[in-house]
């Protein structure tokens, strides 16, 4: 395994490499630079030409890059040409805001999916199964920032239950707090719970199958504990599969939900750095969001290995 | 074994006439007729849009914006006196521009991709494979967001980040399909007795894992009009004053509480649009890939 | 209905009573003082309390020393300048600088400082500290758009409380510089930039930024001004949604809205449990500009085609909902240059402006129309102009930039023909305009106008003595009526609206937020 893993090592480091060259590339590509931004709309050539410098802009490329990149693996990342903050800091707060937003739509969209799943597979009704499959396919499909939209127009629009965007910290004040955190979460778990339901309705009716459920029946144990206890867990695992799976979805959804309700996460950070040509910003969160991949997915590749000795002959 | 690939070659001539039947059949289930219902609509609203309104859809009304719905504007106007029923009809135009073009386009780049891959040598296949991986690693939006700051907002940005957004998912269908497909006994067979590499793909391959691919065209067409709602939600898509589904979602959004009509259109056609294209690959799915 | 009414009322207390007691106890205070329609029971300036504002975007400190408009929030609360202006007359009150002595034809300036002003960080203000401040604002990396202004200023010296200035020629808006200059702390410079900690002399002590979120001030409890602020503190909240800010200023939950849009200030304006106001500085003028080396925008007569063309009334009604006023001319009403016969100049006269395009022998002229999208107002303005233009036979493409790249093109004057964009920095001195504001600036600027006539007025209105200045100003007037290479259309201030329970708070002339007399009744 350590010696899979050694042959791994090289190739994930040259993804990254070359990452980090395409991303720095890419922004230097655009038009339009934060110096620009900087020195606001009625300034002078000379004042963006100070800030550049000040910057660091002028710098010829390489040198740019290769300042980048001994920051970055020196661990400072820098800070933010337009806001002035530490990077760190300000992806750290980001980070928390979208991970309390993809937290509580991951639990929203387990309880929504395994309520609506469950029914699914159990229910005998006709009519039922209809609404249930037409709910299913309605909130699978529709994007985010139409059901958020709906959301807001019903919610905070027109009955005034809840705010329609904007966030508190639910360390700082849990009661406030949850209750701008439901609309966005609502939102975001929509999609996910239709894959829940989808996924545990089609396991939940192969389980029901088994013989140890119909042991159960004869056994005359109650409905709901059969179903609860013993068909439940046993239907799981390919759910908990495919919830792994959407948590991707979930951070690239969260980008139109925080623009939707103003919630200070990931996706409102790198939106803005992209408008106001953030570079270092930019880079650093594409870079991020690049190392997480390929460290999750060499662990992977290295842990199947280590389970499976026939992958560790190959390259 | 060496039988059944010989079969197996037989079969494709009548394979072939059979697929039509079998989209068909697949089509033809609740869930189909309802899809293709649904899009269908749309698809004619937008095309008949200009006989369907009299205003054009960037004629301002002096002074007559944020009307009520009524029976000249069944759908109001908007904050600058546009009839907002021939702005969303002309919307969909937008988004099924952009669906028709960008989607098939890159079907085909993707399926080209894969064939490289699987055609060429190891290096090359991993390099590509590894573009792809990268790629998918971010969200669709976030690359939409990359490429609109690159090649500034509007059309040609959405329709780039659809490319770059499905190559790698036709790259990868593609070439796992035709990986399998490589060893199996009629294509070795075919292979065999000569049949010229080019022939062996198009006439006998191909048609073998064309079925994942109409799915996924499907799938990703729904992805392109979501990237486009998406992209011009967060206003980095269609500008104005050009309508497009999600800028007039967008638009709409500050109205939301005084004047409702106005984001209602966009998204009441959205949503048909978008569950429409996912009943279609839904029935498609169940009724030619699990099969 | 009024079921209705009390459904919403429950409601909405749900959800702001766990804002703790006191925005519950405000809610009920608001509706007692909404039955009473107002009444104003003065008991006079009550001590103590936080205010909670709200804006839309979040600050930037490195923008401190020009006006910015996320900045305008927090800079005079932290900050003091050397003076400020009476807003009616313009004429400058002490501040940091208690008397001031021009000579020598206005070359040499003689400054006398406050004896008993300390910084948050204890160490006592003195000379040294203003004349860093210039030099700073002298530094083309501040960005502040007054540092021509500053330029003028050759040499300073200072001993005791005094401030001796050398000027290379007189100005006419040195007191604008003054207006804006924050008097910074040389040592933590760096901090002030990061935005980890600005020390000034001012009524409230920075306490803590979190970019994106929030901005927090306490009290200043040694401010030089006696028993001021009567705040505790101040919290400025970014609230990156218009929607959301005004929902979080109904709740109550926001007591200062800054910036709402136009629209969302119109439909509270006659609500009682508001008080709102226009600044009455007058200074974000929205214009149409022409880049006077793209054909035919070369022509004058088809840029003055151009500003009859431009319904500006319609733009201030559905872009601005009637807040501002339409206009001719950049300078708004309290702006000594102002007069109504140049702000009416070219009223929207479609049938006139097709003569003029005749006459000059132009039919079916294509153009581009750039727009800033970054700013919400200029997308549908482009798009009134657009259809405006159509109507007199110029048919324009609209290429929308986002502020960056829009900026950028700005400034090297590479727009195309026509773009809309909005400017500042017409509310004080018009020298300020013209030396400072890059669409207007004599010597180089974003239309390629590069007339010596115009660079003669230019230099005439920055020199300009008081008793010149009228006939000097009626002559730059009538040179930008006559040129319209920037076709201003509607200027619109900013908006505040406040629960009414807040009062006192005032602005300076650049609009940036003065709370050293505002208290919560």
């Amino acid at each position: 395994m350590v010696q899979y893993a050694a042959l791994r090592l090289p190739s994930a480091l040259l993804v990254l490499v070359l990452a980090s060259v395409v991303i720095f590339g890419i922004l230097r590509l655009t038009p339009g630079n934060p110096a620009v931004v900087l020195a606001g709309p009625d300034a002078n050539p000379a004042t963006i030409t100070s800030i550049e410098h000040d910057l660091g802009l002028d710098q010829p490329l390489p040198v740019q890059y290769l300042r980048w990149v001994q920051g970055l693996v020196t661990g400072n990342l820098g800070h933010s040409y337009v806001l002035g903050a530490p990077i760190a800091t300000l992806i750290a707060r980001g980070a928390g805001n979208t991970l309390e937003l993809t937290v509580g739509a991951m639990i929203l969209a387990l309880l929504l999916g395994l309520t609506l799943g469950i029914l699914g597979a159990t229910t005998r009704n006709r009519l039922a199964q209809f609404l249930l499959m037409v709910v299913n396919t309605v909130t699978f499909a529709v994007p985010t920032f139409i059901s958020g939209v709906v959301l807001v127009l019903v919610f905070a629009v027109t009955i005034h239950l809840l705010p329609p965007g904007g966030q508190l910290s639910l360390l700082k004040d849990p009661s406030l707090g949850i209750q701008f955190l439901i609309l966005p979460a609502l939102c975001l778990a929509l999609p996910v719970s239709a894959v829940v339901a989808r996924f545990l309705q089609t396991s939940m009716r192969q389980v029901l199958q088994e013989d140890y459920i119909r042991a159960a029946v004869a056994k005359g144990l109650k409905r709901h504990l059969i179903l609860l206890r013993h068909a439940l867990p046993n239907a799981l695992p390919p759910v908990i599969t495919v919830l792994g799976i959407q948590v991707g979805q979930l951070l690239g959804g969260a980008v139109i939900v925080e623009a939707i309700f103003a919630w200070p996460g990931l996706g409102q950070l790198i939106l803005h750095a992209v408008l106001s040509r953030d570079y270092l910003l930019v880079q650093d969160l594409l870079m991020l969001g690049v190392l997480v991949f390929i460290v999750l997915r060499t662990a992977a590749e290295i842990l199947q290995a280590g389970l499976d000795p026939r992958i560790r002959l190959m390259g | 074994m060496a039988q059944a690939g010989a079969v197996d070659i037989v079969r494709v001539p009548d394979r072939l006439a059979f697929t039509r039947n079998r989209y068909l059949r697949a089509l033809q289930t609740p869930r189909g007729l309802l899809g293709l219902g649904l899009v269908g609509t749309i698809v004619l609203l937008g095309i008949l849009a200009p006989l369907l309104t009299p205003y054009s859809p960037t004629f301002q009304i002096r002074l007559q914006e944020l009307l009520p719905p009524s029976g000249t504007h069944p759908l109001g106007t908007d904050e600058l006196g546009r009839d907002l029923l021939s702005r969303v009809l002309n919307g969909i135009r937008v988004d099924l521009i952009v669906a028709v073009v960008a989607v098939p386009a890159a079907a085909i780049l993707g399926c080209l991709a894969g064939l490289l891959g699987a055609a060429g040598p190891g290096w090359w296949d991993t390099t590509i494979q590894r573009a792809f991986d990268v790629i998918l690693a971010f969200p669709a939006i976030i690359l939409g967001i990359a490429v609109a700051a690159i090649l500034s907002p509007g059309e040609r940005a959405i329709v780039v980040t659809i490319l770059l957004a499905n190559v790698p998912i036709f790259g990868r269908l593609s070439r796992d399909a035709l990986i399998s497909q490589r060893e199996r006994e009629y294509v070795v067979a075919a292979r065999l007795i000569g049949v010229s590499p080019v022939r062996v793909l198009f006439r006998h391959i191909f048609p073998n894992v064309v079925d994942p691919l109409i799915v996924q065209l499907a799938l990703s067409m729904s992805l392109a009009v979501f990237l486009e709602g998406g992209m011009s939600f967060v206003g980095i898509g269609i500008q104005v004053p050009q309508p497009s589904l999600g800028n007039l979602l967008n638009e709409g959004l500050p109205y939301l509480a005084t004047n409702v009509n106005y984001a209602v259109g966009p998204m009441l056609t959205l949503t048909a649009l978008v569950v429409g294209l996912n009943l279609i690959a839904d029935a498609l799915n169940a009724g030619v890939l699990r099969r | 209905m009024a079921i209705e009414d009390l459904m919403q009322q429950r409601v909405s207390r749900r959800w702001v009573v766990k804002a703790g007691a006191a925005g519950t106890l405000f809610l009920l205070t608001g509706c007692t003082s909404a039955a009473n329609s107002g009444a104003g029971t003065s008991s006079g300036p009550k001590k103590g309390g936080t205010l909670h504002m709200a804006q839309v975007p979040d600050i930037i400190p490195s923008g401190l020393f020009g006006q910015n408009f996320p900045n305008t929030a927090v800079g005079r609360l932290v900050y003091n300048t050397l003076t400020e202006y009476d807003h009616k007359t313009l004429k400058p009150n002490p501040s940091l600088a208690t008397s001031w002595q021009l000579a020598g034809d206005g070359t040499s300036l003689t400054l006398e400082l406050r004896k008993d002003v300390k910084f948050h960080s204890g160490r006592p203000f003195g000379p040294g500290d203003v004349i860093f401040s210039i030099q700073n604002i002298q530094d083309p990396k501040r960005a502040s758009q007054l540092r021509s202004t500053a330029a003028v200023i050759t040499d300073a010296s200072g001993s005791g409380s005094t401030v001796k200035l050398r000027l290379s020629h007189a100005a006419s808006n040195l007191f604008d510089l003054f207006e804006i200059m924050f008097i910074v702390d040389k040592d933590t410079l760096p901090d002030m930039l990061s935005g980890k900690n600005l020390n000034g002399t001012g009524p409230f002590v920075w306490k803590q930024w979190n970019p994106g979120d929030s901005v927090a001030l306490t009290k200043n409890p040694s401010y030089w001004k006696p028993g001021r602020p009567y705040l505790d503190g101040v919290e400025l909240r970014i609230i990156p949604q218009a929607q959301s800010l005004l929902s979080s200023l109904q709740a109550q939950q926001t007591e200062l809205a800054l910036g709402l849009a136009p629209k969302d200030y119109v439909g509270l304006k006659n609500n009682p449990a508001f008080t709102t106001q226009v600044a009455d500085t007058g200074d974000a003028a929205y214009y149409v500009g022409c880049n006077v080396k793209v054909p035919p925008f070369d022509r004058k007569e088809v840029r003055q085609a151009v500003a009859y063309g431009v319904d500006k009334e319609r733009i201030l009604k559905e872009v601005f909902s009637g807040v501002g006023n339409a206009t001719s001319i950049p300078w708004p009403k309290s702006s000594p240059a102002y007069t109504d016969t140049a702000a009416t100049h070219y009223s929207y006269n479609p049938n006139k402006a097709k003569q003029i395009l005749q006459s000059a022998g132009l039919t079916n002229v294509q153009a581009q129309l750039a727009f800033n999208s970054g700013s919400p107002p200029l997308s549908p303005m482009a798009q009134i102009v657009q259809f405006n233009l159509q109507q007199i036979g110029i048919t324009t493409q609209t290429v929308s930039y986002d502020a960056a790249q829009f900026i950028q093109k700005l400034q090297a004057g590479t727009l195309p023909g026509l773009w809309v964009n909005v400017h500042g920095f017409s509310q004080l001195h018009p020298a300020t305009l013209i030396v400072s504001a890059f669409p207007f600036n004599a010597a180089k600027n974003a239309s390629n106008l590069n007339d010596p006539v115009y660079v003669d007025l230019a230099n005439q209105a920055f020199r300009a003595s008081e008793s010149s200045a009228k006939a000097v100003y009626q002559k730059v007037t009538d040179y930008l009526l006559d040129q319209q290479f920037v076709i201003d259309s509607v200027i619109s201030p900013g908006t505040f609206v406040s629960v009414n329970k807040f009062k006192n708070f005032t602005y300076n002339m650049f609009d940036y937020l003065d709370f050293d007399e505002a208290y919560l009744a």
